[in-house]
């Protein structure tokens, strides 16, 4: 009895401190969740032992007669997992590869024990092996306002190779690691036409999904390791001669993720109102100021055209190489960048990776959409800012390589992946993560996403592009936004802003690119300049362009347009005619053919989309035609490459 | 003074047989563009009568390359291939072309002819050949052993990263240093095969080594002074090639010039150093029969 008052006082006590404001002024989320964790690492054998109180409210108008809960780190129980199957990874014999988590106790407010009432649920594939999620059928039904409080013991063996979460030699990184509510999703939020709980299975192709929850998370770990999470910290206590307790807080957060090693050396810098904690192996030294440079780009473009980052507080976490399993991994207000000891200046994959995990602060954690179902909503929206970024500070087409003699920009690995793809067709974006079929779960949700917003940003511009983020931000800042809900962020900005100038809505740009599977080509057919002279029944058919060039019978020119794929996009053309004259003409890009005719100029070269501005194009070459292409580039090429073949040879020969 | 008189010598017998060079520079230009003129056919079909060619004025561009879809997987794949017969035929070729240059960098030779040069080209072929080859296979096992197992651990889960970086750093500079002693046992072995007449690579080999260990000392600074000349001058051809770009046909035109007048260049570099190590085998045996002939008279 004595425990259950203790119990019981524990709790109120926790429920009022996740509801009340450390961090940030005011609650930026419903705070639908909740978590007090208490947290020992056991460095020896590779395990947190935790104790939890968390919360539910119900702030929907069901009855809800159960509670879901994840259950990650069971991915990693056994090589029958849906996670394992799905990587196909066999662990062998090795139990140090298999990681898991054990509930001790599982409790109501109360203290009545429904441990007995956990039921292991596989809602996506019905694997039997698969214990990543539970569903608890509670006492009594949780009522329009009711809070479900929870309590449990629990025993997180952590996987000794680090697949986001793990452990390697004295390096840990704890992300998975506790028991975790699901979302509950009434009839009409995103696509729920009931209510019910959106909690899926861990999937090998998947991240997660999860409410924006106040954590208050106690850490325990020896005394010479340097812990970082996605927290603030709160206080600290030595409790002997060996370990030492941490006391974090994060605020509106959807995830907690923590990492702990003794090798970390510990930066600060600030931006604004965002303090930056960057913890590295203390050997990258001269890397610092590139995270730190990296970071408050990040911050700055994404205040200016999306919205304020609003916590006061973010982590970076540089794992060492025996933890690169933990790089580029995002946990809102912590995240994990990828680099290598002595990293070249013109290698940017620090830079990329950082400015991409950073931006997941926005595309998963301030809009927090369902990344199990619509993976393309953060991460091809994020590369897509990414792309942005470092094309903006770092130069444009500026890339993981970056020598003046070659350059790999960033926008086009995404482009060439996806357009240069096998398996470009075999699915549109709407998929669940794990239905990707034949490995293009990245291709299709980072890469194919990335070049149909660049191609969005084509047609409405770069300002309007920026105005819809802005929308969207407004709109859904700790939301759970869905796929059709940034469509209505588009329609109604570019309604608001051009009016019916591309119909009375942009659904025709979605249904090509994002719900559809065609793919985008068009190309120059051909040109030609005749001259003799025009018939009437010439004249008759020729299109608008005719009346801008003046009569002249002894000149004809005409150019012929074609659309090899699927998708349709309306286009410019540029024509540019022997008297220096350039016109631009704007194709709708939906016929399979087009043909302007023009009298009294002799066309030179033309161009469709000669900015390349529609980048879902598969091929750029054919886009254009000219009766004196340049040759130079093919010359320059040849003689560097028999340069370089006789210098090697002669290298390579005594 | 010995080097300097070697290094001296030598630089006057590789300008002696400049026209060994040109005949040398030419067959390596045919030899490279074999491979270099069918992938600028290539991309020239490739690129048809598009106008995008301009995005490639300003150097390399990826959606341009990739977008010549199979083409520029074929162009690839013909460029590995091509690359290994070039240095198949290249090797042969070198093996060949030394027998001449040895032969002429002797002192007793006189000026260069062209069949003189070539009967010692066919005359050491056999020999040259299984020297480079000896060797070659030396240069392999030593990469091997020292480069390409030292960068796998670079990949290895060390708690210290900037222990394996260091350990590759170390093994690369040793292999530099053990490659150079290499470079001087095929040097004097090819020097002392072509006056010995009769092919007998194992022997010369044998006194490529002995003669590389035995002279160490006056030999290793004239293969450092050599090697520091020979590897500068070729990072700065990368670079000056790699960076220039011109846009105009004349100046492709003059890339052409330039970057074919420092291949001349660098054969004659190569040149110098067999002539230097050719000479200076000859001062290291002047001054050994002087001093036997001094030790006879005492």
């Amino acid at each position: 009895m004595r425990d259950y008052l203790f119990i019981a006082a524990a709790l109120i006590f926790s429920a009022r401190t996740v509801n009340s404001q450390i961090i940030v002024k005011a609650p930026l989320s419903p705070r639908i969740t909740g978590y007090r964790i208490d947290a020992r690492l056991d460095v020896s054998s590779k395990t947190v032992n935790g104790t939890m109180e968390a919360f539910w409210v119900n702030k929907t108008n069901d009855i809800v007669p159960d509670i879901f809960l994840h259950l990650y780190m069971n991915a990693f129980r056994s090589e029958r997992t849906t996670f394992n199957r799905e990587a196909g990874w066999k662990p062998g014999n090795d139990s140090s590869l298999f990681g898991r988590i054990d509930l001790k106790y599982f409790t109501l407010r109360d203290g009545k024990d429904i441990k007995s009432r956990i039921k292991y649920i596989q809602p996506d594939d019905n694997n039997p092996h698969d214990s990543t999620v539970i569903q608890i059928l509670l006492p009594e039904p949780a009522k329009p306002g009711d809070t479900v409080f929870i309590n449990a013991g629990f025993v997180t063996r952590l996987p000794s190779r680090i697949v986001r979460t793990g452990y390697s030699d004295d390096f840990f990184f704890v992300g998975q690691w506790f028991p975790k509510f699901g979302v509950y999703e009434p009839a009409g939020m995103r696509y729920s036409t009931k209510g019910g709980w959106n909690c899926h299975q861990f999937h090998e192709r998947s991240e997660f999904y999860a409410d924006h929850s106040v954590y208050d998370v106690r850490i325990t770990v020896p005394k010479e390791y340097v812990v970082g999470t996605g927290g603030m910290l709160m206080s600290e206590a030595g409790n002997d001669t060996k370990t030492k307790t941490q006391t974090w807080r994060a605020e509106d957060i959807v995830d907690f993720a923590w990492t702990a090693w003794p090798g970390f050396a510990v930066y600060t810098d600030q931006w604004k109102h965002v303090k930056i904690t960057l913890l590295i192996p203390k050997t990258r030294t001269e890397q610092v100021q590139r995270q730190f440079t990296a970071v408050k780009n990040a911050l700055e473009y994404f205040e200016k055209n999306v919205g304020p980052y609003p916590w006061p507080h973010v982590t970076i976490v540089d794992p060492p190489a025996k933890g690169s399993g933990a790089s580029g991994m995002e946990y809102t207000t912590l995240f994990t960048s990828e680099s290598v000891y002595k990293l070249p200046s013109w290698f940017h994959i620090l830079e990329m990776t950082t400015v991409h995990e950073f931006g997941h602060a926005y595309f998963m954690g301030i809009l927090a959409s369902n990344e199990f179902e619509e993976p393309w909503l953060d991460e091809g929206v994020n590369s897509f800012w990414e792309e942005r970024i470092i094309d903006h500070y770092w130069g444009e087409n500026s890339g993981i390589i970056d020598l003046p003699m070659i350059k790999i920009p960033d926008k086009s690995e995404s482009r060439i992946g996806y357009v240069h793809s096998q398996s470009r067709q075999v699915a549109s974006n709407k998929e669940f993560s794990w239905n990707y079929p034949h490995e293009s779960y990245g291709m299709l949700s980072y890469e194919k996403t990335a070049t149909w917003l660049y191609t969005l940003m084509g047609i409405i511009g770069e300002d309007a592009m920026n105005e819809v983020f802005r929308q969207y931000y407004r709109e859904w800042a700790f939301k759970h936004p869905c796929g059709k809900d940034f469509v209505n962020v588009v329609n109604e900005v570019v309604k608001r802003i051009y009016g019916d100038k591309f119909g009375t809505d942009m659904n025709w740009f979605f249904d090509e690119t994002l719900y559809g599977t065609g793919i985008c080509d068009y190309k120059v057919e051909g040109f030609t300049n005749t001259k003799g002279k025009t018939s009437s029944s010439n004249k008759g058919k020729a299109d608008k362009s005719v009346s801008m060039a003046v009569a002249d019978s002894s000149q004809k020119a005409v150019v012929r347009l074609e659309r090899d794929g699927e998708v349709m996009l309306p286009v410019e053309v540029a024509v540019h005619f022997s008297d220096g004259n350039e016109i631009i003409e704007n194709w709708d890009g939906k016929s399979r053919f087009r043909d302007y005719t023009y009298y009294g100029k002799k066309v030179l070269w033309v161009r469709i989309d000669p900015e390349f501005k529609n980048r879902m194009d598969i091929n750029f070459i054919n886009n254009s035609m000219t009766d004196e292409p340049n040759r130079i580039p093919e010359r320059r090429f040849s003689d560097k490459l028999i340069a370089f073949l006789q210098l090697l040879t002669s290298i390579l020969t005594l | 003074m010995k080097i300097f008189n070697a290094l001296d010598t030598g630089m006057v017998r590789s300008l002696k047989v400049w026209k060994g060079i040109l005949i040398t520079w030419f067959i390596y230009l045919s030899l490279a563009s074999t491979v270099a003129l069918p992938l600028k056919a290539v991309l020239k079909e490739g690129l048809g009568k598009s106008t995008i060619a301009e995005r490639l004025v300003t150097g390399i561009d990826m959606d341009v390359l990739t977008d010549l879809g199979p083409g520029f997987r074929n162009e690839l794949h013909y460029f590995y291939s091509g690359l290994l017969i070039i240095i198949l035929i290249g090797f042969l070729t070198n093996a060949f072309l030394t027998g001449g240059f040895f032969d002429s960098m002797k002192g007793t030779s006189q000026r260069f002819v062209p069949a003189e040069f070539f009967g010692s080209c066919a005359r050491n072929f056999f020999p040259f050949t299984l020297i480079t080859l000896v060797t070659g296979i030396m240069f392999l096992f030593l990469a091997f052993l020292l480069i390409a197992l030292p960068l796998s651990s670079l990949l290895s889960r060390s708690s210290t990263e900037w222990v394996p970086l260091l350990i590759v750093k170390i093994s690369i500079l040793v292999f530099i240093l053990l490659y150079m002693i290499i470079v001087l046992v095929a040097d004097y072995a090819r020097a002392w095969q072509v006056m010995n007449g009769k092919a007998s690579p194992f022997r010369a080999l044998g006194f490529g080594f002995k003669t590389a260990f035995c002279k160490l000392r006056s030999t290793y600074p004239l293969m450092l002074i050599l090697w520091i000349g020979n590897t500068f001058f070729l990072v700065l051809s990368y670079l000056l090639i790699g960076r220039l770009k011109p846009a105009t046909g004349i100046g492709v035109f003059m890339l052409f010039v330039l970057s074919q007048l420092l291949f001349f260049t660098r054969l004659l570099l190569k040149c110098w150093r067999y002539g230097s190590v050719t000479a200076l085998k000859e001062i290291n045996e002047q001054l050994f029969r002087a001093d036997k002939q001094q030790d006879a008279n005492q």
